[in-house]
């Protein structure tokens, strides 16, 4: 169950995520908390409550405040449509209608997730004869690191890709590894995570991919950065590496 | 299959016996109805009362196992209490369960089978690309069809692998929608922001 602290006069919170996975779980807490029917949600109280939980916290997950303040501004969306004079709208165009039926929905897959959870919690105590050989991982997904020479042929592969394609002009663009490995921390540390084959999907010439592939492996190499990919010919994912850990 | 057998077994206990070595054998729940046939047994009633006489065997003699009817048939599984036991012998840390958007996107697909990606994504308000591909690495859902709109999308089901994982027989015995409002109305969350 998620626990959300707010310390009185610090900006410190704190979230146990084990029932938190975005904003409609927070919103879900704080209809709960103040009894509200979820057909009722008093949009001021909730806006308030959001813009105070965000004036008092400074410096924290961006991601995670991102979600805030979309749900946020959803909010504040809906209570300002709804002081302004309108024409009466369309039943289905509403936001508001929308919005209930999204936390309705939500709220019903929260209950059968933890149905399903204590289930499994039951089931796993019993030990049945595959158990001990088939048991599955501990970790969530079965990630492998891969190698560099996995990756070059993964690379090849994509180069070969290009090569079908007709060349209109030749571009003598310089590419150079440091702007590169700029470019790619900024996308890891806005979005935590890059889908490499994404990113080069839009790149110009081969010379751009070739550098951004090095940049890569020399990232990899300097321990900045952790390449996996889930299966061969996958894409590549890769993470910032931190401390030994995945930040994910 | 054949013409009539000679009955295979002398007696009740060596049916008994014989049901005990199959299930220690098989890895797969096994379907009653071919118990049923090998045992000779006429009714199901004899053969539910076959089942109740291993069971009870299994109980009153302080036996490490039990009879489990999950998955569609009969299998052998350890008793609760030898759990954490076990995990200390073997040294196997079993936390391996599921994360919560792998188990957000079960719920789905379990009570809106089949579904596609883009109706799980919807429905938990983010892309479940990854909790997808990680129940189809699992097995716990599979793809059963395309649904009849622009692109095709896969539809995705539960497994029998499911029904296994979470001790069913069948799906019929999730709770419904409404049965489960119920079930957790009575244990009121307590405010979670007291």
């Amino acid at each position: 169950m998620s626990e959300i602290h707010f310390t009185p006069g610090s900006d410190i919170y704190k979230i146990q995520a084990e029932f938190y996975d975005g904003p409609f779980d927070l919103l879900l807490h704080l209809i709960r908390k103040n009894k509200m029917n979820i057909y009722e949600i008093n949009i001021t109280e909730i806006t308030r409550e959001y813009l105070s939980y965000l004036e008092n916290s400074k410096g924290v997950n961006p991601a995670r405040e991102g979600d805030f303040l979309m749900t946020a501004s959803t909010l504040i969306y809906i209570k300002s449509r709804s002081l302004l004079p309108r024409p009466a709208i369309l039943e289905e165009e509403s936001p508001e209608k929308k919005l209930m039926e999204t936390l309705i929905e939500y709220d019903k897959i929260q209950k059968i997730s933890k149905l399903l959870k204590e289930m499994e919690g039951r089931e796993l105590m019993l030990w049945k004869r595959e158990d001990v050989k088939e048991n599955f991982e501990n970790s969530e997904f079965d990630l492998k690191e891969v190698s560099s020479f996995q990756l070059a042929e993964i690379f090849l592969n994509l180069l070969k890709r290009e090569d079908g394609k007709e060349v209109l002009f030749l571009d003598s663009k310089n590419y150079s590894i440091e702007k590169k490995r700029k470019e790619i921390l900024k996308i890891l540390e806005t979005e935590g995570f890059m889908n490499f084959n994404k990113y080069i999907e839009n790149m110009d010439t081969s010379e751009e991919i070739l550098v951004s592939f090095f940049t890569m492996l020399e990232m990899a190499k300097q321990k900045f950065i952790v390449a996996i990919q889930k299966a061969i010919f996958d894409t590549i994912s890769v993470w910032k590496f931190d401390s030994g850990e995945i930040v994910q | 299959m054949t013409e009539k057998k000679e009955p295979l077994f002398d007696d009740e206990n060596e049916k008994i016996a014989f049901l005990e070595s199959v299930l220690f054998v098989s890895k797969d729940p096994i379907e009653p109805e071919r118990l049923i046939d090998y045992l000779g047994c006429r009714r199901i009633e004899d053969f539910e009362k076959l089942l109740r006489s291993f069971e009870k065997d299994l109980m009153d003699n302080n036996r490490g196992l039990f009879l489990k009817r999950s998955g569609g048939g009969l299998h052998l599984s350890t008793k609760p209490d030898m759990h954490e036991k076990l995990k200390d012998f073997f040294t196997i840390r079993r936390s391996s369960k599921l994360t919560i958007p792998s188990l957000e996107t079960l719920s789905i697909v379990a009570y809106r089978q089949p579904v596609t990606l883009a109706e799980i994504s919807d429905l938990r308000n983010v892309n479940s690309v990854g909790p997808v591909k990680n129940l189809l690495q699992k097995k716990l859902i599979k793809i059963t069809g395309r649904k009849k709109v622009p692109g095709l999308p896969a539809l995705y089901s539960t497994t029998h692998e499911f029904l296994l994982y979470f001790g069913l027989n069948d799906l019929s015995e999730l709770p419904s929608l409404e049965e489960l409002t119920e079930m957790f109305e009575d244990k009121e969350q307590p405010s979670l922001f007291d």
